[in-house]
């Protein structure tokens, strides 16, 4: 999914998918910043991916 | 789709299956299991199987978090979820699998208030709109979605949530492995490694594989490419007379896992003694339960279970599939009595199954058809 929108102070991100679903996704693992892609399993960033 | 698309190449993946044919020795027969029920469900959705040589024979592995919850655990779900008052969660996959007397969506149309959720947050959301009622979640899985239960549970620590609990049923990759190659039954040349548990706790926790039993192993993503790629990488293994831990899935496994996810995790959980496997029967260390600073929101300890264990029905063999001793049409019930719509055995009943991702796939066919 990638990141569309940080909220920091709740540890929270808007996320979309491919097929333009969107759904927060709790970011207590991973440093991320709109834009980002991330690997996301039962509500929750595992991952960012890299190239 | 960036990360999709060129993992599903069909000419690399020509090039890779001739590399694969080119690598291996003519009458070795090889057999590597993949861990993971995500793998088992690509290879059979993308027919990664019918491009490798006939003498390479994949092996499903237990990495399939439904298919290892034994039935006396869904029975003691099932009557937390009778009690008065409660509002039992747990994921889609759960609700079908058959415990002694019937699954969780028998008794949720019998009346239990039984719902389902995509994650232990939307749970935790139940709670705080119901705070006249208890809210349990079954967590189940591997250390791929321990740190998602973890995370809830702070949360509901923090937040003060007094009507919320976790009935822990999370395992342990590593155990496993360990009893499976301890095991006789099962002679195995490598691994493809899981590649989402690795996510989590890197590639580091298998390198007893190459190092105890001398076998390679390779953690890999789960599209078609990373899979060919990954075996494509342990015959180069066996060829070059290697045996160690190689990483596929770069693009989002570090090798030391994720920091953040074993610290929370070894905050909120601590492993059980043993823990009964479907198929597998007890491991020691193999399971996780909440620790002594969570054990306020144990549903074990909040309720009264059961905890009985219950013998599999004597025509399901998700145990001996579980162990990879016998493929998924071999079993006397599949596909006749047992089917996705109506389970006997749990790998019947989720999409990582081996059972469900043979039979969703077509995969009745008692010889391969080897391209």
């Amino acid at each position: 999914m990638q990141v569309e929108r940080v909220d920091d102070d709740r540890g929270l991100a808007l996320c979309a998918a491919e097929d333009g679903s969107k759904s927060t996704v709790e970011i207590a693992l991973v440093d991320v910043a709109p834009g980002d892609r991330v690997l996301v399993h039962a509500g929750v960033a595992l991952a960012e991916l890299t190239a | 789709m960036r990360y999709v698309d060129e993992f599903r190449d069909p000419e690399l993946g020509r090039v890779l299956a001739t590399e694969i044919l080119a690598a291996v020795e003519p009458g070795r027969h090889y057999k590597f299991m993949e861990v993971c029920g995500g793998h088992t469900h690509s290879i059979y959705k993308y027919g990664v199987d019918d491009l490798l040589p006939a003498n390479v024979e994949l092996v499903h592995g237990p990495g399939c978090p439904v298919c290892v919850i034994p039935m006396g655990r869904v029975d003691d779900g099932i009557a937390i979820a009778r009690e008065p008052g409660v509002i039992f969660t747990c994921f889609g996959d759960m609700m079908r699998v058959p415990g002694s007397t019937g699954s969780l969506l028998e008794a949720k149309a019998e009346g239990a208030d039984i719902r389902m959720v995509y994650s232990p947050l939307d749970a935790l959301r139940i709670a705080k709109h119901n705070p006249d009622r208890e809210v349990v979640f079954f967590a189940i899985g591997f250390e791929t979605t321990a740190p998602s239960t973890a995370l809830t549970l702070k949360r509901a620590k923090a937040e003060g949530v007094p009507n919320f609990s976790c009935m822990c049923s999370h395992v342990t990759i590593v155990p496993p492995l360990r009893a499976l190659l301890d095991s006789p039954d099962l002679r195995l040349d490598g691994f493809v490694g899981p590649g989402h548990v690795s996510t989590v706790v890197g590639a580091r926790p298998f390198e007893f594989i190459p190092a105890d039993y001398g076998k390679p192993i390779v953690v890999a993503g789960f599209e078609p490419l990373d899979i060919l790629q990954a075996i494509r990488m342990i015959l180069a293994q066996l060829a070059d007379g290697r045996c160690e831990v190689e990483n596929q899935y770069s693009r989002v496994v570090p090798y030391e896992g994720n920091r953040r996810a074993l610290e929370v995790m070894a905050e909120v959980f601590e492993l059980r003694p043993h823990f009964e496997w479907r198929g597998l029967g007890f491991i020691s260390q193999s399971g996780l339960k909440l620790s002594e600073a969570y054990a306020d929101l144990d549903a074990e300890v909040r309720f009264s279970v059961p905890g009985v264990r219950v013998a599999d029905p004597k025509a399901c063999q998700c145990g001996e599939v579980l162990k990879g001793v016998i493929k998924p049409w071999e079993c006397k019930v599949f596909g006749t009595a047992c089917t996705p719509e109506r389970p006997i055995g749990t790998c019947m009943v989720s999409s990582e199954g081996a059972c469900a991702a043979y039979y969703n796939f077509g995969r009745f066919a008692r010889e391969r058809e080897v391209v």
